[in-house]
């Protein structure tokens, strides 16, 4: 008796998950995929299904700048997003003292708004004749003539906002976790402090900087709030054009079509990365992560 | 599977297949149809009049009404004891339609018994079969108050579908300390205000402007004409001229003065929280359109439905809505109680005033064409090849 109850403890823990993966991903994907292959339009009797592979080429061919876009600006936000993290992670991890709660609460605490108020108010922020853009237009790094809203720098800036606490939290879990007197040791052995930081800190954290590049980057890519509010008319990204295809065009099959081409491209690029950053450190094997 | 042994293996592969069971069920039972869309033709339905009272829900544009306290809900409310569930969830009527279309495709409203949407939406959720047809018998007032101008659009001769919930005119949202000289459309394709004009991103409004400015009548158009006004658009989007294309949010651009001058709706004026911001007639004219109740199929409790369309039909009634709203109003006797806002030409404007606008057109052509034009514009907005 005890044993088939502990075997069958394991199908029990992953029966929720999986149930709810099949009915909210495979099956709708089943008929995202079935839809990208149909052809017809909705005023004219409607789509049917015909494996109109076509619907693919014309999604890439016709979205190939946006997608390109889409990747570059995720990636400078993810890029941005880690360089002012981790910093603040650490600083939260190991240096916060009795103030610890308190700045967590703080990374935490724009979720208390809704996204899209977060990003409105970036466009306040970033008004012309603002006193950011004053700043930014003093420093010279804004033109004296030129502005910020509606630009690729206030979409990357918006981005890079909005996922930051997707960054911070899993760095500084990692750090958080972290034996202080690994440092010490380290130091013991003569290692100066930034020698102790590479070859101590650095891969231990290793795993947080994984997975927050990967959840700042993948809904990144797909993110078309931050380029329809804060962009201007050449910043389109592919959830813009997924978008303008599926509600205003009602081209159903190659908004399903352009979809899968905007996954395939994320998971090839994710594939790449953890190749690179090696699956052990994404899966909290320090060993490996060094 | 380093720590199964066979037995697991085996409920592993059972479970798999009880999912791959339960993927067959779903699929077979939610898509076994050859086509997706295409229209439901279950003939015309006639909404059902009879004795105002139980609960509506209306689905209106944002700031279209006060929706404050004592606003024109309660009186209905108070006036009929029918409940009103008021929600401003249309922002754009393509995108509403879209977000609607597979209930609408069923024969369901999602619980609505009335939307307002503008002329050529109403026109075409008509062909598709998913509206209801009014009996003017059942709409006494609105019939007797409605603006003549108003009783037999194009789109709709004998108003068999829709109401006009308000008219409006489109034109350019002017900063008159920061752009004065612009006095025609034309005059926002001029380098001097390079990124700090927007356009709208209802094609309807944005590409007859454009056309009327280069001196084609849009009514008459050919697919040719509103393929040509789109390129002009696509250069001015791609130069950086045009700042945005953008819906009722072009609003917030005025107001900061990111935007000094853009194509717009004549209300708007009432919400842009800028003195010098003012609606301008364009020298070669308007765009005229409205914006329609209308009772789609499934609708719950069309009585109360068609009781409240007669209730803001009442000119008193319809004075707080277009004091309010400042768009044009269709009901005839309602600048007699509003006296300071009789000479207010956005409101009621004369037949002088709107003299060289145009109605707003369709895209000319077959289904095939005018989707054409619709995907060359929305290319041109997201900046697709």
């Amino acid at each position: 008796m005890s044993t088939l109850r502990r075997r069958l403890v394991p199908y029990g823990l992953l029966g929720p998950g999986a149930i709810w993966l099949l009915l909210f991903f495979a099956v709708p994907m089943y008929f995202m995929g079935e839809m990208a292959l149909r052809s017809g339009s909705l005023d004219t009797g409607g789509f049917t299904f015909t494996w109109e592979w076509q619907n693919f080429s014309d999604a890439l061919s016709g979205s190939n700048e946006q997608l390109v876009r889409s990747f570059v600006y995720a990636g400078l936000a993810t890029f941005f997003a880690l360089l002012i993290a981790y910093p603040l992670a650490y600083a939260i991890a190991l240096r916060a003292g009795r103030w610890k709660l308190l700045l967590l609460f703080a990374v935490v605490a724009p979720f208390f708004t809704t996204y899209l108020i977060r990003t409105i108010a970036w466009k306040t922020i970033l008004a012309d004749a603002s006193p950011a853009v004053d700043v930014l237009q003093f420093l010279h790094l804004v033109p004296q003539d030129g502005r910020v809203l509606a630009t690729g720098g206030a979409v990357v800036a918006g981005l890079t906002y909005n996922f930051l606490p997707f960054m911070i939290l899993p760095i500084y879990a990692s750090l958080e976790r972290m034996d202080v007197r690994l440092i010490e040791s380290a130091k013991d052995l003569y290692a100066s402090s930034t020698q102790a930081f590479l070859r101590v800190t650095l891969p231990i954290s290793a795993p947080g900087i994984v997975a927050g590049v990967l959840l700042t980057f993948i809904p990144a890519v797909g993110d078309y709030v931050n380029a329809l509010l804060l962009g201007g008319t050449g910043q389109s990204m592919v959830g813009n054009v997924i978008q303008s295809l599926y509600l205003q065009q009602r081209d159903y099959p190659e908004a399903s079509a352009l979809s899968f081409v905007m996954m395939l491209a994320i998971l090839a690029v994710v594939v790449v990365y953890l190749r690179f950053a090696g699956t052990g450190a994404f899966m909290g094997d320090e060993e490996e992560a060094k | 599977m380093r720590h199964s042994n066979d037995s697991a293996g085996r409920g592993r592969a059972a479970l798999l297949a009880l999912l791959a069971l339960i993927a067959a069920v779903a699929i077979a039972a939610c898509g076994d149809d050859d086509s997706v869309g295409g229209g439901s033709d279950s003939g015309t339905q006639v909404a059902k009049s009879g004795p105002v009272k139980g609960e509506i829900t209306i689905s209106n544009w944002p700031a279209y009404m006060d929706t404050g306290k004592d606003n024109t809900v309660a009186e209905f409310e108070d006036e009929t004891g029918v409940k009103v569930d008021y929600v401003e969830d249309v922002n754009d009527n393509a995108e509403f339609f879209g977000k609607l279309r597979p209930q609408l495709e069923q024969g369901e409203s999602g619980g609505r018994s009335i939307f307002v949407v503008t002329d050529w939406m109403a026109k075409q959720m008509f062909d598709l079969g998913y509206l209801q047809e009014i009996d003017h018998d059942d709409l006494q007032t609105v019939f007797a108050n409605i603006r003549p101008d108003l009783e037999s659009p194009a789109f709709d001769p004998e108003r068999k579908f829709s109401v006009p919930w308000q008219s409006g005119l489109t034109g350019m949202m002017v900063n008159e300390k920061l752009a004065p000289d612009v006095k025609s459309v034309n005059d926002l394709f001029d380098p001097k205000y390079k990124g700090k004009v927007t356009m709208l991103s209802e094609m309807r409004d944005t590409v007859p402007l454009v056309m009327k400015a280069d001196g084609v009548d849009p009514t008459e158009a050919s697919k040719q004409d509103w393929l040509d006004a789109i390129d002009k658009l696509r250069d001015a989007a791609e130069s950086g001229q045009i700042r945005r294309f953008t819906g009722n949010d072009y609003n917030q651009d005025m107001t900061n003065e990111n935007v000094v001058a853009a194509i717009g709706w004549s209300g708007d004026t009432s919400i842009i929280e800028n003195p010098d911001v003012k609606w301008r007639m364009p020298t070669e004219g308007c765009i005229l359109w409205s914006d329609n109740m209308v009772i789609p199929k499934g609708a719950p409790n069309t009585p109360a439905a068609l009781g409240w369309m007669d209730f803001v039909y009442e000119p008193k009634v319809q004075a707080d809505i277009a004091a309010y709203v400042q768009y044009v109003t269709p009901v005839d006797g309602v600048a007699e109680i509003l006296p300071k806002l009789a000479d207010n030409q956005l409101i009621f404007p004369d037949a002088q005033f709107t003299e060289s606008c145009s109605t707003q057109p369709d895209p000319p052509g077959s289904k095939e064409d005018q989707q054409e034009v619709t995907e060359a514009f929305q290319d041109m907005i997201t900046g697709q090849g």
